[in-house]
C-alpha cells in the first residue's frame, strides 16, 4: 500500500542522502536550501530530493556530530544556519564513500553477467 | 537549553526560510508568485511530517508523542465531562467488583500458606486417629513429620472469671510439620508428648497478651485448665496460624485426653503432613495405599475400606470455598465484560461524533497509525481512571464482603488489596483500555474519510456499520446480563425454598448455651447427674421459663454418631451403618415442638434403674424399620462388647440438624439419666421464655454459677440466630450474585439506552419526514420501542441459551430447584425486557417530539 512504499523510498534515500550531504559540505559550510540545490545540480537533476527530507537528515548528522551548525548570512543577506563538516564527519565521509564504492562495485559485478546473458 | 531544544526551536524558521528561498528562485525563473510558492511547497513535501521526522531524530520522539497524545487526550476528555464521567464510572464498577473479588481469590486460593516450603505440606482428606497415625509413621518413608491436632474447649479458671479457652490438642510433630518456632521458651516436645507426662502448655500470642499482659516471666508458671495444672513452657509468635483454628493454648493430646488419643476407631484428628524433600504427592499416595492395606489386615474391624487420600494442605483448607469463589469470579468477570462492552459502545458513539475532527486531522497529515494510537491513549486514560476509581470502590466493597462473609469461610483474615491485587487491577485496566478501545479506534479511522469532509456533518455511510456494531455489542451485553440475572434468580429461589423448609421444630423464643463440666471435678457419673438434675430443676423453677438439655443441638455444628446394630439382624462390625445419637434430659421434644409420631416420649418412669429406652426419628424408622414396627425393637452400638440393648419406645419428627439445606440423618435420642458416660460431660441448655434473650442469659448463668462458680457457659445464642447462621453461606452467595446481577442489569440498560438514543439522533431527519407525512406519535413510539425490543429479545434469547448451558456449574450452590428452573428463566427474561423497554422511553419521547420543520432544516 502507499504508506509502505513511501516508507521504503524514504529509507532508501536516508543513508544515501546522508552521504550526499556530507559530500556537498566538503566544499565548505553552507545552508539548507543550498545543500538541496547542490545535490540536485550535481546529479544533473537526476536525484529529485523531496527537499523536506533534508532536515531530518541534517539533524541526524548533527546529532552524530558529523556536521556542526553556525550562524551565518546567506547570499541575500539573511541570517541563516550554516552547516559545516566536522573532522569526525570527514572521516565518516571517507568511510562511507569507500563503502559505497564497494557496494556499487558488488552490485555492478552481479548485474553485468546478467546483461551478458541477455545479450547472448 | 539543550542542543536538542535549540535545534528544534529553530526548525520552523529554517523551513520557512527554505521555502522562501525556493519561492524566490522560482520567481527568478519566471513563475508567477502564487505558482512559485505552490511549487516550492510541493517540492518541500509534508511540512508537519518533516517536523515530526526531524523531532524523531532526537530519539525521545515516541515518548514525546506519547506525552503529547496524553495531554491532548486529557484535554479532549476534560472537554466532554459527561462522557468521561459515564465511561469512568462504568469501568470503575466493573474493575472495582473484579478487584474486590480478586483480592479474596488471591488471599484464599493464591496466597501461599504461612509456613516455610508450603508446597511440601499435605493432609489426609478425612479425619484419622492417633494410633493409625503412629502406624503410618512407622510404615512410611515419604514424610518428614506427621502432625495431628484437634480443638477442644477447656475451662481456664486462672483469671478473674472462669472462661472457656480453645485448646489445640496435638502431637509434638505438628510444630515440626509446620516448622513453627517459639517466640518465647519452647514448643511441645516429644518428651511432653507421652502418656503420663506432666502437663505442658504453649500459649498463643493473643492469649498470652490478653491474660498475662505479654509478661515474659510467665514461662514456668502453672495454670489450671479444666481443673488440671499445666506448666507454661512457651509462647507462639503472633504470626503463627493454624488453619481454621484460633487456638488459645496448645498441649499434647496424649496428656490432655489420653483415652481419646488411644482410641483407634475414633477418627477426629486433622492431619498436617510434611513430605520429605523430593517426594511427590502421587508417590506418597501410592505408599499410603499400601499402608491402608496393611492396616486393614492388622485391624480388620477398624480399618476396612479407609482409602486414605492425600491432598495438598491448601486444597484441604480451602475445600468447597474454591468452587464458590470461582463462581463469583466468573460472575464478576461477566460484569466486567458487560462494563467493557458498554465502554466500547460509548467510545463508538463518541468517535462517530468526532468523525469530522478525525477526518480533518487525517487530511492534515496524521497517519492512521498515529490516529489509532491517539484514540487508544484516550481509551486507556479512561480505563486507568476507571481502574483507580475501581480500587476505591473495591476497598469499600471488600470491607462489606468480609463483613458479610460466613463465619467458616477459610483464610479471610489478612485479606487486603495488596501488590498482587494492584498488579491485577492495573493489567485489567490496561487491557480493557487497549482491547476495547481498539475496535472503536479502528472503526473510526477506517478509509472513506474523504466522505466525511464532503458531507455536511450528517453522515450515514460510516455510521451505519458502526451502528450495526453497536447493536451487536448491546445484544451481547444483554445476553451476559441475563445470564447473571438467572444465576442470581436461581439463588434467590433456592434461598426461598430453604427458608420455607420446616426445620422440624419451633425456633422462636428459645435461648441456647453450651456447658461443659470440667473433667477434674466431674469425673464420676453421679456428680454429673446431680449437676444436671439440679440445674434443670432450678431453671424450670424460674417464672415463665421452660428448659431442657440436649448433647448435640440442631444447627450448632455438633454431632455424634455410632455404628448401629439391631437385635436379631447380625451384621459385620465393619459394615454397621452409622446413626446420629443425641442425649437429652427434660421435656426436650415438647419444648422444641418436635412432634411425636408414634409410641411414647420419655417420661419420669424412665430412670437409671429401669430398662434403657430410645426414641428414634422418622428417617431412622423409614430407613431401618420400613417393614417392621420399630416400637419395641431393640438397638445397640457396634463398638460395645457386649452390646447394651436399648428399646425403641417412640418415633419423633425429623429436625434439620445439619442446617436447613441438609437432609436429616437417622438419629436416636436417649436419656442422660440412663446412658451417662464419664466422658460425655457436655450439654446444651435450651430455654424457652418470652423474656429478652439478654435478660434470660443472665438468669441462666446465675443458676449455673449458683451450682458451680467455675463453669463458663459458651455459645450463648438464640435458636433463631443459630438457624439464620446455618444459611449464612447461602445468604452470602445470594447477596453477592444479586449485587453483580443488579450492576449488570443497570449496565445493560445504559447500553440499550445509549444505542437507541444514538439511533434516534441519527434518524431525526427520517422521523421528521415521517411526521411531516402524517405518521402518528404512536407509530413513532413503536418504531423506537421496536428497535429497543429487538435488541432486548435477541439478547434474551442468546442469554437464555447461555444460561441453560452454564447454570449446571452452580448446581452445588442450589437447593431444591433445577438448574434450569423454568419459572426463574421466564421471570428474569420478563424483567430484562421490561427494563429494556424502560430504557427506551427517554429516546422514544424525544423521537415523538421531533419537530418536522427543525428536522428537515438539518439538511
Amino acid at each position: 500500500m502507499s504508506t509502505e512504499e513511501q516508507k521504503e523510498r524514504i529509507e532508501l534515500l536516508q543513508g544515501t542522502l546522508d552521504l550526499l550531504i556530507l559530500r556537498t559540505l566538503i566544499l565548505g559550510p553552507t545552508h539548507g536550501h543550498a545543500i538541496a540545490k547542490a545535490i540536485e545540480f550535481n546529479s544533473d537533476e537526476v536525484l529529485q530530493v523531496e527537499q523536506g527530507s533534508l532536515y531530518p537528515a541534517l539533524h541526524r548528522l548533527i546529532k552524530r556530530e558529523w556536521i556542526s551548525v553556525e550562524e551565518g548570512t546567506s547570499e541575500n543577506n539573511r541570517r541563516a544556519k550554516f552547516y559545516r563538516l566536522t573532522a569526525k564527519g570527514r572521516r565518516q565521509l571517507k568511510l562511507e564513500t569507500s563503502k559505497w564504492d564497494k557496494l556499487a562495485g558488488a552490485i555492478a559485478r552481479i548485474l553485468r553477467p546478467a546483461e551478458q546473458e541477455n545479450e547472448s | 537549553m539543550s542542543r536538542r531544544n535549540r535545534m528544534l526551536d529553530d526548525l520552523e524558521q529554517d523551513i520557512r526560510d527554505h521555502i522562501e528561498i525556493e519561492t524566490r528562485d522560482n520567481i527568478a525563473r519566471g513563475m508567477p508568485p502564487d505558482e512559485a510558492r505552490y511549487a516550492a511547497l510541493r517540492k518541500f513535501g509534508n511540512i508537519t511530517r518533516v517536523q515530526e521526522d526531524t523531532r524523531e531524530v532526537w530519539s525521545f520522539v515516541w515518548l514525546e508523542q506519547l506525552l503529547q497524545d496524553i495531554r491532548f487526550g486529557l484535554r479532549m476528555l476534560r472537554k466532554s465531562p459527561g462522557f468521561t464521567a459515564v465511561a469512568v464510572l462504568t469501568l470503575a464498577l466493573g474493575i472495582g467488583a473484579n478487584t474486590a473479588i480478586f483480592s479474596v481469590v488471591s488471599g484464599v486460593l493464591l496466597r501461599p500458606l504461612p509456613y516455610p516450603e508450603p508446597e511440601r505440606l499435605v493432609a489426609l482428606a478425612s479425619y484419622d486417629s492417633l494410633p493409625n497415625m503412629e502406624d503410618i509413621e512407622k510404615q512410611s518413608q515419604s514424610f518428614e513429620a506427621l502432625g495431628a491436632n484437634t480443638m477442644q474447649r477447656l475451662d481456664y479458671t486462672g483469671g478473674a472469671e472462669p472462661i472457656q479457652v480453645f485448646a489445640i490438642t496435638c502431637n509434638a510433630e505438628l510444630f515440626q510439620a509446620l516448622r513453627a518456632k517459639p517466640a518465647l521458651g519452647r514448643l511441645i516436645t516429644a518428651d511432653d508428648d507421652r502418656y503420663g507426662s506432666p502437663g505442658a502448655v504453649v500459649l498463643s500470642h493473643g492469649f498470652w497478651t490478653r491474660q498475662f499482659g505479654a509478661d515474659p516471666s510467665v514461662i514456668g508458671k502453672s495454670i489450671p485448665l479444666s481443673g488440671n495444672p499445666y506448666t507454661i513452657v512457651g509462647v507462639l509468635p503472633e504470626t503463627f496460624w493454624l488453619p481454621g483454628r484460633p487456638g488459645d493454648v496448645y498441649a499434647s493430646l496424649r496428656v490432655v485426653y489420653p483415652a481419646a488419643a488411644q482410641a483407634r476407631n475414633v477418627h477426629f484428628l486433622d492431619t498436617y503432613l510434611r513430605l520429605k524433600p523430593g517426594v511427590t504427592l502421587p508417590q506418597a499416595q501410592s505408599e499410603m495405599e499400601q499402608i491402608d492395606e496393611s492396616l486393614a489386615r492388622a485391624y480388620p474391624s477398624f480399618n476396612q475400606n479407609r482409602h486414605r487420600r492425600l491432598v495438598p494442605l491448601l486444597d484441604k483448607i480451602v475445600g468447597d470455598s474454591r468452587r464458590a469463589l470461582l463462581i463469583f469470579f466468573g460472575a464478576v468477570a461477566l460484569v466486567l465484560l458487560i462494563a467493557c462492552v458498554n465502554f466500547a459502545n460509548l467510545l463508538l458513539g463518541r468517535s462517530a461524533s468526532r468523525q469530522r475532527e478525525i477526518a480533518i486531522r487525517s487530511a492534515l497529515g496524521a497517519g492512521s497509525r498515529r490516529l489509532i494510537a491517539q484514540m487508544l491513549i484516550e481509551s486507556t486514560l479512561l480505563s486507568l481512571a476507571g481502574g483507580a476509581a475501581g480500587i476505591v470502590l473495591a476497598q469499600a466493597g471488600l470491607r462489606v464482603l468480609l463483613a458479610l462473609s460466613p463465619r467458616n469461610f477459610p483464610r479471610l483474615d489478612g485479606i487486603s488489596i495488596d501488590a498482587r491485587v494492584l498488579a491485577f487491577t492495573l493489567s485489567v485496566s490496561l487491557l480493557t483500555g487497549i482491547v476495547f478501545g481498539l475496535l472503536p479506534a479502528w472503526t473510526a479511522t477506517r478509509p472513506g474519510l474523504g466522505v466525511e469532509l464532503k458531507e455536511s456533518g450528517r453522515t450515514l455511510a460510516g455510521s451505519r456499520a458502526s451502528l450495526r456494531l453497536r447493536r451487536t455489542l448491546v445484544i451481547s451485553e444483554t445476553a451476559l446480563a441475563l445470564m447473571l440475572l438467572i444465576a442470581a434468580g436461581l439463588l434467590i429461589r433456592s434461598f426461598q425454598k430453604m427458608e420455607s423448609e420446616a426445620p422440624g421444630f419451633r425456633p422462636e423464643n428459645i435461648l441456647t448455651m453450651r456447658v461443659e463440666l470440667p473433667a477434674a471435678r466431674y469425673e464420676e457419673i453421679p456428680k454429673q447427674r446431680l449437676f444436671r438434675a439440679q440445674l434443670l430443676d432450678s431453671l424450670n423453677s424460674l417464672p415463665g421459663v421452660r428448659a431442657a438439655m440436649i448433647s448435640e443441638l440442631p444447627m450448632s455444628g455438633d454431632s455424634l454418631s455410632h455404628d448401629l446394630v439391631i437385635e436379631g439382624r447380625p451384621v459385620n462390625p465393619a459394615d454397621a451403618p452409622e446413626v446420629q445419637t443425641r442425649t437429652i434430659l427434660g421435656d426436650y421434644f415438647s419444648l422444641m415442638s418436635i412432634p411425636l409420631l408414634r409410641g411414647r416420649e420419655f417420661s419420669g418412669q424412665d430412670r437409671a434403674d429401669t430398662p434403657v429406652v430410645v426414641v428414634i426419628n422418622e428417617t431412622f424408622a423409614r430407613k431401618f424399620f420400613s417393614s417392621q414396627d420399630p416400637i419395641g425393637a431393640r438397638i445397640g452400638w457396634a463398638a460395645e462388647t457386649p452390646v447394651h440393648w436399648k428399646t425403641i419406645i417412640g418415633v419423633v419428627g425429623d429436625v434439620k440438624h445439619f442446617g436447613l439445606d441438609q437432609p436429616e440423618e437417622p438419629a436416636a435420642y436417649d436419656l442422660y439419666s440412663q446412658t451417662d458416660q464419664p466422658w460425655k460431660r457436655w450439654m446444651s441448655i435450651a430455654a424457652r421464655s418470652s423474656r429478652y434473650p439478654s435478660e434470660l442469659t443472665r438468669e441462666v448463668e446465675n443458676q449455673i454459677w449458683a451450682l458451680d462458680r467455675d463453669i463458663p457457659p459458651s455459645s450463648v445464642l438464640t435458636m433463631k440466630s443459630l438457624m439464620d447462621m446455618s444459611v449464612d453461606p447461602q445468604k452470602f452467595n445470594l447477596t453477592l450474585l444479586a449485587i453483580f446481577a443488579a450492576v449488570a442489569l443497570a449496565l445493560a440498560a445504559v447500553g440499550i439506552y445509549g444505542v437507541v438514543a444514538y439511533s434516534v439522533t441519527q434518524r431525526t431527519h427520517e422521523i421528521g419526514i415521517r411526521t411531516a407525512l402524517g405518521a402518528q406519535p404512536v407509530s413513532i413510539l413503536s418504531l423506537v420501542l421496536g428497535e429497543g425490543a429487538r435488541l432486548a429479545v435477541f439478547g434474551t434469547i442468546i442469554g437464555l441459551a447461555g444460561a441453560a448451558a452454564l447454570t449446571r456449574f452452580m448446581a452445588s450452590l442450589l437447593f431444591g430447584i433445577d438448574t434450569r428452573d423454568p419459572l426463574t428463566f421466564l421471570a428474569v427474561a420478563v424483567i430484562l425486557i421490561c427494563v429494556a423497554a424502560a430504557a427506551c422511553c427517554i429516546p422514544a419521547r424525544r423521537a415523538m417530539r421531533v419537530d418536522p420543520m427543525v428536522a428537515l432544516r438539518y439538511e
